[in-house]
C-alpha cells in the first residue's frame, strides 16, 4: 500500500502547521501541567515557522493526504556542539507529529526517518531529540527506532512541590 | 555546653583569579562524564575551550559560577568543587519562560559526602532565582543515579527524556 506522501513544507502550509502544532501541545499539556502555553505561543510559532522553512539549516516536511490536506509534520535543524564535547555538528529533531486519525499506521515513523536523512545529508551523523516523561507512547516510539536515553532532564517550579 | 559543629562548606562566587582551579575542576567533571557515558567524550581541545569560555561566562549577568571549599572561614582554602547555572529565557512557547538551569555540579571524589554539593546547589538556586528564574531545570546522564535523587530530595520531577541515535549505525 502506497503511504502518504510526504514533501518538504512550503509557506502555504504554515496554517495546517500551526493546526498540528497547536494539537500537538494541547496533548503534551493534557498530559503535563508543566507544558502549558505562554499565551503568545501560537503567534510565535507563526513566525517561527516562516523562518524554519527559509533557514537552510532547518528542515520541515508535511505528510500531506490527497494534495489537499496535511495530517502530520517534523522538523528537525543542525546544530553546532557545545565545543567539548562530541560531536562536532548536532541534528535535532524538534517536533514530531501526527494527527490523531491517522496514526499507528506508519506515518510518524516516516517522517522521522525523512527527517534524519535530510540532516544525514547535512553532514550530521547524531541526532537527538527531548520527548516528554510522562509520554510514555513517544518515548517507546523512538526508542523501537534505535534511540537511546542519554539524559533526564528534571524541573521544580521554585517554591518546590509539598508531595 | 555547645556541642562543636562540623566544619560547614564555604562557597563563594568565581573570580577570574580562580581559572586555574576551575579548568581543573571542570575538566574533571567532563571527565567522568565521558568515562560514565561515551556519547558524551571530550574533544580534544576541550580544556583549551573551557579556559577561553570562563572569562567569557564570568562576564555574563545571566551565569552564575560558584567555587566550594571544605569548611567556612578559610577564605584561601583551595576549592575542591565548583557549580554553574545560567538563567536562559525561553522563547515564549512554554508559560515559563525564564528558566534557571542548573548545568554543572562537581565536587572531588575525596570531597564527596561533606555536603559540598547540597550547599552548592542551593546557593546556585538562590542565585538563578534572584535574577527571575520561573522554574529550575537541571539534566543528568542516564544512570547518575545518585545525581538524580539529590535533586529529587530537593524538589525536582522528571519532566523529558533527551534521546540520542547515530544516522551511522543504520
Amino acid at each position: 500500500m502506497e503511504g502518504i506522501p510526504i514533501r518538504n513544507a512550503r509557506r502555504g502550509d504554515i496554517p495546517s502547521l500551526l493546526l498540528l502544532w497547536g494539537a500537538m501541545m494541547r496533548e503534551f499539556e493534557e498530559a503535563d501541567a508543566r507544558f502549558a502555553l505562554h499565551p503568545g505561543a501560537r503567534e510565535y510559532m507563526a513566525t517561527t515557522f516562516a523562518a524554519w522553512i527559509q533557514d537552510p539549516t532547518r528542515i520541515v516536511v508535511v505528510a500531506e493526504e490527497r494534495g489537499r490536506l496535511v495530517v502530520g509534520f517534523a522538523a528537525g535543524v543542525v546544530l553546532a556542539g557545545n565545543g567539548w564535547q562530541v560531536p562536532v555538528r548536532l541534528g535535532r529533531i524538534s517536533d514530531t507529529y501526527v494527527a490523531a486519525p491517522r496514526r499507528r499506521q506508519g506515518l510518524a515513523r516516516r517522517l522521522a526517518g525523512r527527517v534524519m536523512d535530510l540532516l544525514y545529508e547535512k553532514g550530521v551523523d547524531t541526532v537527538r531529540l527531548a520527548a516528554a516523561v510522562r509520554n510514555e507512547g513517544a518515548l517507546a516510539f523512538w526508542r523501537s527506532m534505535g534511540w537511546s536515553d542519554l539524559e533526564v532532564v528534571l524541573e521544580r517550579p521554585v517554591e518546590p512541590d509539598a508531595d | 555546653m555547645v556541642e562543636p559543629q562540623p566544619p560547614r562548606p564555604s562557597v563563594r562566587a568565581a573570580r577570574r583569579s580562580d581559572l586555574q582551579v576551575l579548568t581543573d575542576l571542570r575538566m574533571r567533571f567532563l571527565g567522568e562524564a565521558a568515562h560514565d557515558e561515551p556519547r558524551l567524550r571530550l574533544m580534544p581541545d576541550a580544556r583549551v575551550r573551557t579556559e577561553q569560555a570562563f572569562p567569557v561566562w564570568m562576564g555574563h549577568d545571566d551565569r552564575v559560577i560558584l567555587l566550594a571549599a571544605p569548611s567556612e572561614g578559610e577564605d584561601e582554602a583551595t576549592p575542591v568543587a565548583y557549580a554553574m547555572g545560567l538563567l536562559r529565557r525561553a522563547p515564549p512557547i512554554l508559560a515559563s519562560q525564564n528558566v534557571g538551569e542548573i548545568l554543572e555540579v562537581y565536587v572531588t571524589p575525596e570531597h564527596r559526602g561533606e555536603g559540598l554539593a547540597a550547599k552548592l546547589v542551593a546557593v546556585l538556586t538562590d542565585a538563578l532565582v534572584g535574577r527571575g528564574a520561573e522554574v529550575l531545570r537541571s539534566a543528568v546522564p542516564v544512570g547518575h543515579v545518585a545525581a538524580t535523587a539529590r535533586l529529587e530530595r530537593a524538589g525536582y520531577r522528571p519532566l523529558q527524556i533527551e534521546l540520542e541515535r547515530s544516522l551511522g549505525a543504520g
